[in-house]
């Protein structure tokens, strides 16, 4: 079991690594940090459930709630960045503007 | 037997995943990552969490993903070098595996509410502790929580001059 | 002996002209450039005064000092010390030269009145003076380097004087850097005698050699010495910078390049006599060079249409006999030799100047003067009188010092003494050549040229009465300036009153007094000289122009193909240095420095993309640096 969740929480997090990492469009690099995210939360959920730790779940929930608020920001500002005229990809996003 | 159905919610979690990365359209990776976060939530159900699971699965999945896919939708699909996506069509393919994956879990939940459980049970008292950690050990921490969950609902107030 | 004993006329000798140049630069030259001259005639004035005044003791006494004044460049307990050197050789040759570049100097004031550098040539002029005094009283080979190279620097400045005309910027380049080779070897001579002798003053290095230390450096010195002579003394080979240098004003080309300048390098040898007389060879080598120099001149002078050109080679051949002379162990007879040239040669010079001035021109050519005599009668009696000199008839000064040499070369035998009357002949007969054409031959109109010659002002004719006068009389001087000779080459202690005495000079050989041979010799070659001359100028007047054009010219031209010889070595020279800076310093040096930078540049922009501000490239990166973090921190 510890097993199973281990490797597809690895699996998970290499994912959404690489979807921030390698995808060019800005919302898929807020996709792959959403990945991540959820990621680590398995396997905190995993960990706190086996050893009774309350306090872990009640961590997972505040990350919870944080993702979430990070993912609407995040929305936000690219949305934002669309109406600029520096285009929806990160490539042209190279140099800090106004 | 929860094994299986963790194994069985992590496989298809990794697949969908997968396809999430390299598939060219945008909108068929946010409905991915949609779907990923509805096993991850299976997980915490099966894993003994029903709290957060279950808010897994309604905020999460259900608030935020949405409101993803559809900026991604009314943003265009995000097909820019993939026209042939702009209709945002999902594979047909990958829509069976989904069902058929929730069909196999909603059954194998169904059939653990007999004698064998398939979720483990929460350890007793786990949720009355959860509940009093949040409020005491990490008042502080939920409350600001709380006001920056406030503050960003203010990013998506629009602007003067945006409509 | 400390500063305070050394005589007031030491210290005029050197403070009249620097302070004379000094206010002439400073004051005269702003406010009134044309009176430049009263400061600097002033100046020389005492400047003679002077070194009459310092020579009488040494030549009465044989009282004469060697201080060092200042030490200059000092390491630890080595360094190099200015000092004065009043003795013998230094005082015979300082007096002819501050009588005769007096007297030059008063000439030029009226031949450059008018010109526009009227103020700067004085100012260079006076220091070229100022420079001949410094290296004719120099106690030490350093402080004899630092003056010789100033003498050059005054030769450049002064050949080069009418500098919009190119032929004088070439001259005073060839002139310059023709010295500038002799002055290399000279520099070697100065390192090796700084290396080997620990020393460069005189008075020790005689010391030394005569108790015989490093007598085996000698030779390699002698013959750098004997180099830096050859140029500046216009020998061959390196003689040809004279003729050309004959492009600046007449005045310069009367003082240095007859009586000061050019006997600077028979000066340095007279001061390192006790080196060269100990090598055994030597003397026969400046001998041997000074007679083929003596004689190859004269043969080009006999040929050439510019006068001043014919004087130049005329001065070359004298120098010759002067090497010549020293070369057969005559310092003495050399000293005197160069006494009496300065006299003659000057006077020469500054009648051709008042010649080419009343044609208004910078020189003047043998085609475009003839008979002036009767229009310039004061040139005219001048010309003769030096000529005379020069030609080495009884009584002229000319006649003693040359006899002298044809003596030595007598006695010597063997070649020279048949060189000794070929020049006598060769003398007389391209000066009077000169002599016939110019003043006596058929007259301006009938040749058809417009010109009307007057004789020069007073300014100009004065000086050269005097200058002739000299020539005329100076002849019975040749004991005293012999006996000068012998205070000079004594280690002299430096102290007062130094050491006096009649020791032998290394190497110098009595000879009797007088020889009546020599003498019918020398004046009967002088005369069959002189015959020719008029026969070829006079009575068969074509001569002059039939033998020209064809190979005979063209050989003489050259200088005996010489000039071709040293146009091939300075092409050689020059196509090395193109190779040198064009090849090797631009296209390798600079194409591996500029290598090193293109190749920077390349390797900058390959990199550049890891600073393209790309989102992406960020989150690898950091993507990359968490793992390696995570990894150390797991392990």
């Amino acid at each position: 079991m510890n097993l199973v969740v281990w490797c597809v929480t690895g699996l998970l997090f290499a994912a959404g690594l690489a979807m921030t990492v390698l995808r060019r469009q800005l919302l898929a690099m807020l996709l792959g940090i959403e990945l991540m995210v959820a990621a680590v939360n398995v396997a905190l959920v995993h960990q706190a459930c086996l050893l009774s730790d309350a306090q872990a779940l009640a961590a997972v929930l505040l990350i919870l709630a944080i993702a979430a608020a990070e993912a609407v920001v995040g929305l936000s500002l690219i949305l934002r960045a669309f109406r600029s005229d520096r285009g929806i990809e990160a490539g042209g996003f190279t140099e800090l503007h106004g | 037997m929860t094994l299986w159905a963790v194994a069985l919610a992590g496989a298809v979690a990794v697949v969908f995943a997968g396809v999430m990365l390299f598939h060219r359209s945008l909108y068929v990776s946010a409905v991915c990552l949609l779907v990923v976060l509805l096993q991850t939530g299976v997980i915490f159900l099966l894993r003994g969490a029903p709290l957060l699971g279950l808010i897994q699965v309604m905020v999460y999945a259900g608030a935020v993903m949405v409101l993803v896919v559809v900026t991604i939708m009314a943003s265009g699909g995000g097909a820019g070098d993939a026209p042939r996506f702009a209709d945002f069509s999902f594979p047909r393919w990958l829509a069976f595996l989904g069902l058929a994956a929730a069909l196999l879990e909603g059954a194998l939940t169904l059939r653990g509410l007999g004698s064998a459980p398939v979720m483990v049970a929460a350890a007793p008292g786990l949720s009355a502790a959860f509940g009093q950690a949040l409020f005491t050990s990490y008042a502080l921490a939920t409350e600001a929580v709380t006001l920056l969950m406030f503050l960003a609902s203010l990013a998506i107030a629009p602007d003067r001059e945006a409509v | 002996m400390t500063p305070a004993q050394i005589p007031l006329e030491a210290w005029l000798l050197f403070a009249a002209p620097v302070s004379a140049i000094l206010f002439g630069f400073f004051v005269m030259r702003p406010l009134a450039p044309e009176k430049t001259h009263w400061p600097i005639l002033l100046s020389c004035v005492i400047v003679t005064i002077a070194s009459f005044r310092l020579a009488l003791p040494v030549l009465m006494t044989g009282q004469s000092f060697d201080k060092n004044i200042w030490q200059w460049a000092v390491a630890g307990d080595w360094g190099v010390a200015f000092g004065l050197r009043v003795d013998g050789p230094g005082m015979a040759v300082l007096t002819m030269v501050a009588f005769v570049g007096s007297l030059i100097h008063f000439y030029a004031a009226s031949y450059m009145k008018g010109d526009p550098g009227f103020s700067r040539f004085f100012l260079v002029f006076h220091l070229f003076f100022l420079a001949m005094i410094g290296l004719l009283t120099s106690n030490n080979y350093v402080q004899l380097y630092l003056f010789w190279e100033l003498v050059g620097l005054a030769s450049y400045l002064l050949v080069g004087f009418w500098f919009h005309k190119e032929s004088a910027r070439k001259a005073a380049l060839k002139a310059f850097l023709t010295n500038r080779v002799g002055d290399f070897g000279f520099l070697l001579a100065l390192l090796f005698i700084l290396s080997i002798f620990k020393t460069s003053h005189f008075n020790q290095i005689y010391f030394l050699v005569d108790k015989g230390f490093h007598l085996e450096a000698l030779p390699v010195i002698g013959v750098l010495l004997l180099w830096a002579a050859c140029a500046k003394s216009a020998q061959f080979p390196l003689y040809f910078w004279l003729p050309d240098a004959m492009e600046g004003p007449t005045p310069t080309s009367a003082l240095m390049h007859a009586a000061t300048m050019v006997t600077a390098g028979v000066f340095l040898l007279v001061r390192s006599w006790p080196l060269i007389s100990a090598v055994e060879w030597l003397p026969h080598l400046i001998a041997a060079i000074g007679a083929f120099t003596a004689v190859g001149a004269a043969l080009i002078a006999c040929t050439k249409k510019d006068l001043k050109r014919i004087l130049a080679y005329s001065t070359v051949s004298h120098l010759g006999l002067m090497m010549l002379a020293l070369g057969l162990n005559q310092v003495g007879t050399a000293v005197f030799h160069l006494f009496t040239h300065g006299f003659f040669k000057a006077t020469l010079f500054l009648c051709a100047g008042n010649i080419a001035h009343a044609l208004h021109q910078s020189t003047a050519n043998v085609d475009e003067v003839g008979g002036f005599r009767k229009a310039m009668p004061w040139t005219y009696a001048c010309f003769l009188l030096a000529a005379l000199s020069l030609a080495g008839v009884w009584p002229f000064a000319g006649f003693f010092s040359k006899d002298a040499i044809l003596d030595a070369a007598w006695h010597h035998g063997g070649v020279y003494a048949f060189v000794g009357p070929l020049i006598s002949t060769l003398s007389a007969f391209y000066i009077f050549r000169m002599f016939f054409l110019t003043f006596h031959g058929s007259r301006q109109e009938q040749k058809g040229l417009s010109a009307h010659p007057h004789e020069a002002g007073f300014g100009q004719v004065a000086p050269v009465l005097l200058l002739a006068i000299g020539a005329l009389v100076v002849g019975p001087l040749r004991h005293g300036v012999t006996r000068l000779m012998f205070f000079g080459f004594q280690g002299l202690p430096t102290g007062w009153p130094g050491v006096s005495g009649t020791l032998n000079l290394p190497g110098e050989v009595f000879l009797p007094e007088f020889n009546w041979a020599v003498f019918a010799l020398g004046t009967g070659m002088a005369a069959l000289g002189a015959a020719g001359a008029y026969y070829l100028t006079m009575v068969d007047a074509g001569w002059d122009w039939r033998w020209r054009g064809g190979t005979v010219e063209r050989v003489f031209e050259s200088d005996f193909g010489w000039k071709k010889v040293v146009d091939a070595v300075v092409r050689g020279v020059v196509g090395f240095a193109r190779f040198v800076g064009g090849v090797l310093d631009k296209t390798w040096w600079d194409g591996l420095i500029e290598g090193g930078a293109s190749s920077a540049r390349a390797l900058s922009e390959r990199l550049s993309f890891l600073s393209a501000g790309r989102l992406n490239d960020s989150l690898w990166w950091m993507a990359a640096g968490a793992a390696l973090l995570l990894g150390r921190a797991l392990r």
